[in-house]
């Protein structure tokens, strides 16, 4: 199963919307995650990624996501657990493990599933990236600064599907083989194969003139309607979380007793951060007729 | 008309080779040994030869990916479009010389079509304008208009190539390279962009250099064929004048259709299948008879087929009812019913996607179907599409015992690096490696003959001749309807998901449009003759009569 999302053309305002808005839209919410780790503010960031997600038509892209993400939430719940003994409220004594007492905290458990929570957050907001923003676009929008960089990672995103259906070749011919060869001959193998393949696509560059690369025209194209909506959001988005912060909004202290802000203006905040992410696709249809692959 | 005392221009050659030598950093010989070769624009002009012989790398060097991308060692003079290859490297050259390679999965480098072809001129600096109007029209040239805002992962084989080819063509190059541009396409797919280059040739006056295997493919676009041998051009002549000389010397490079004139002692050798049939009616010798009408059926086995089926001896594999259904996709195979005999030889056929490749690996049990049942007679050994895929140790020996090795025909390469082994090496022991010593019930093949030149094709047959002469049964999915004509006993035909025709060979070939051989498209499938030697048989007889 596919458990990283990719990038399928679609019919909508996130869609259609030039690079540089889309990433600072999905950046918006990443954004979130790494100033606060105030649970609600951080639901209202997670709320407004689905609602985004859902306008955008990749809600699928994020379940997909999620099953990478909900096991690295749990993990991190439990190793703050087990780590971290700050804490007045023990819930459970298991002894000692190689001279380190193992004492499992309410207030660790709780601050596990605060970090947890920002991780699927920032995941999530990762996750409507790669599915709603055209990685040519984003090429094409980060060649002026580092051509290079931006193509090795265009080119790595593009290859990975076709390295996995080499590495599940490899595999499944080291099944018909009356006796299977060591799983790490077939490991080899199919590292052998990638680096195969890079050499080809390398040539493929080499006569599409990369060598000869110049550094692109500036070329300025007027914004859209989706531009504006989708780079208004992300402006008020980032505003608002930068502005909170600020004000001192959103205010976690863990240990030794978790105390968390959970007033007024931390509902506000969630809120408006919920509404941020659908804000983009409200009322806009973007009539682009693309087909959806 | 020019008026007198006036002359036309000589144009300037797109390609210009004086005493070419070139050695790869590693290798023990000359991998090009003395070519001259000039190529005039607008030209089409077709490598042949066989695995190994040095065609790829002179493609390569006309593109500069030799020696400026692989190094190595290089003589004499290549010039392109009036650059100097030694002098300028794969990215200068990408402006006056376009290049579409083997495998379309690794050629195209961005993630849209649209930015795919948009690459080189980016590269070049040209104006987004510029940029705009020259993806358009290059997608409507090629008649790719409807896939510019298609992501790459979703096309086909042959879409894919046809991406590449307009990547190529998009800066307007004077001069077209192209290695075997159709051996991971089927046949539908790899005639289309065939025609497509002919087009390219005649309305852009674009020259083309193709390297294939399948010369029956692409002679009927060319002027010109080039031959090369262990690094050197061994013959240049227009197709009428190649083919003339490989039914005499290199039997292996003629078509079919020349070969069924030179066996039946006919002149002049036809460069298409018009021509051939269009000389067999002017001189009264096109066949009438139907399709099986007098099968000459001494060289296939229709005969024992019949008395095998009969006998009706257990089954070397059964499918039952078998069904392969994707659970949020569509069905790919859909309640085959198939039974196979020891010793049969099968040609499983169909486009792409009709679900040859599911049903050998069902055969297999690498798969489980959602509904029916496989019955087994014993082991079933399947060599998939790549045989590269097998080879997962860094030396043969490790690979294969000594036995195996001798039954490759590798002995005294035991501590080569199965990556080093030419295609046909690389198969044999792939195939000994499935095999593993002993005889199986089944022996599987999927598309075995893909970018294989006739000699390794011949050798192929025989060995899976063998093999079905020693009790095993042989099932071949393959898209290559020569292999089909000279190996099955019985043909079988999938049509999306389910068995369309199922029957000997000559009568399933014999009678078909697509699925038929050049032979049989010559003699309208009379006599069921569908080999150039059973055709030259039926026309000798013609002869006579």
């Amino acid at each position: 199963m596919r458990i990283v999302p990719s990038y399928r053309p679609g019919a909508s305002a996130l869609h259609a919307a030039r690079a540089g808005a889309g990433i600072a839209f999905c950046g918006s919410f990443a954004l979130v995650s790494t100033l606060y780790d105030n649970p609600l503010v951080l639901a209202g960031a997670l709320l407004g990624v689905c609602a985004a997600a859902a306008g955008a038509g990749v809600i699928a892209e994020l379940k997909r996501a999620a099953w990478f993400a909900v096991p690295l939430a749990v993990l991190i719940v439990v190793v703050n657990a087990l780590v971290n003994r700050a804490g007045d409220t023990v819930i459970f004594r298991g002894g000692t493990l190689f001279g380190h007492r193992i004492d499992v905290t309410l207030e660790a458990v709780q601050y596990g599933g605060m970090s947890a929570l920002r991780i699927l957050v920032l995941v999530s907001a990762f996750a409507l990236y790669s599915a709603t923003i055209d990685p040519d676009d984003v090429l094409r929008l980060l060649r002026r600064f580092s051509y290079r960089s931006a193509l090795t990672v265009s080119l790595a995103t593009r290859l990975v599907p076709v390295l996995q259906r080499d590495a599940q070749r490899i595999s499944e011919a080291a099944r018909c083989r009356p006796e299977p060869p060591r799983r790490s001959a077939v490991t080899v193998a199919a590292i052998t194969r990638a680096l195969d393949r890079a050499v080809d696509v390398a040539a493929s560059l080499e006569v599409r003139g990369y060598a000869g690369a110049r550094r692109p025209r500036r070329q300025r194209v007027a914004w859209s309607r989706h531009d504006l909506r989708v780079g208004a959001a992300a402006l008020a988005l980032g505003s608002l979380a930068v502005a909170g912060k600020l004000a001192g909004l959103g205010t976690v202290d863990p240990y030794p007793i978790v105390e968390v802000a959970a007033g007024a203006p931390e509902l506000v905040l969630a809120g408006l951060l919920m509404l941020g992410g659908a804000a983009p696709f409200v009322g806009a249809r973007a009539r682009l007729g693309v087909a959806r692959a | 008309m020019p008026g007198r005392g006036w002359e036309w221009p000589v144009p300037e050659p797109v390609l210009v080779a004086r005493g070419l030598s070139y050695r790869y950093p590693d290798g023990d010989a000359d991998a090009l040994r003395g070519i001259d070769l000039s190529l005039e624009p607008g030209s089409f002009t077709v490598v042949a030869g066989e695995s190994g012989s040095g065609k790829s790398t002179l493609l390569r060097a006309a593109c500069g990916l030799v020696p400026h991308f692989h190094g190595g060692d290089v003589e004499g003079e290549l010039s392109v479009g009036g650059l100097d290859v030694r002098e300028r490297g794969p990215g200068d050259l990408a402006a006056v010389c376009g290049t579409v390679l083997q495998e379309p999965e690794t050629q195209v480098v961005m993630g849209g079509v649209r930015a795919e072809i948009a690459l080189a001129l980016e590269h070049a600096g040209e104006s987004a304008t510029a940029v705009a109007r020259a993806v358009e029209e290059v997608a409507l040239m090629l008649g790719i208009a409807q896939l510019l805002d298609r992501r790459v992962e979703t096309l086909s084989g042959g879409e894919l190539q046809r991406v590449a080819l307009a990547a190529a063509l998009a800066g307007s190059p004077s001069l077209l390279v192209l290695d075997e541009p159709t051996s991971q396409l089927d046949p539908v797919a790899g005639d289309e962009l065939v025609w497509l280059l002919r087009r390219l040739n005649e309305e852009w006056g674009v020259a083309v250099l193709l390297a294939e295997h399948r010369l029956e493919r692409c002679l009927p676009a060319a002027d010109r064929v080039v031959v090369m041998e262990h690094g050197a051009v061994v013959r240049d002549d227009a197709p009428a004048g190649f083919l003339d000389w490989a039914a005499r010397e290199r039997p292996a490079l003629a078509t079919p259709a020349a070969r069924l004139f030179a066996g039946a002692g006919l002149k002049p050798l036809p460069v298409t299948v018009r021509e051939a049939r269009d000389r067999l009616r002017a001189g009264g010798l096109l066949p009438k008879a139907a399709a099986g009408d007098g099968a000459d059926s001494s060289s296939t086995p229709n005969g024992r087929l019949s008395t095998r089926l009969r006998r009706r001896p257990p089954a070397a594999l059964a499918l039952r009812g078998v069904w392969h259904e994707i659970p949020d996709g569509p069905a790919i195979l859909r309640g085959i019913d198939l039974r196979i005999a020891p010793g049969e030889r099968v040609a499983l056929m169909g486009r792409n996607g009709a679900g040859k490749s599911t049903l050998l690996r069902h055969a297999k049990g690498l798969i489980e179907p959602t509904r029916g049942r496989i019955e087994r007679g014993g082991e079933i050994a399947l060599l998939l599409q790549n045989p590269g895929d097998y080879l997962v140790h860094e030396r043969v020996e490790q690979e294969l015992g000594p036995e195996g090795i001798a039954a490759a025909g590798l002995t005294g390469r035991e501590r080569a690096n199965p990556r080093d082994l030419s295609s046909g090496e690389r198969q044999r022991l792939a195939l000994e490696i499935v095999l593993g010593g002993a005889t199986p019930a089944v022996v599987c093949l999927d598309e075995p003959t893909r970018g294989m030149d006739r000699s390794h094709k011949d050798s192929l047959c025989a060995h899976l001749s063998d093999l079905a002469g020693g009790g095993a049964a042989v099932l071949v999915a393959t898209h290559d309807t020569e292999l089909a004509a000279e190996l099955a006993d019985r043909i079988v035909l999938l049509g999306q998901g389910t068995v369309i025709a199922d029957g000997p060979t000559a009568d399933v070939l014999a009678g078909g449009r697509h699925f038929t051989t050049d032979v049989a498209r010559v003699l309208g499938g009379a006599g069921g003759a569908l080999t150039p030697e059973q055709g030259a048989r039926l026309l000798e007889r013609e002869l006579v009569a």
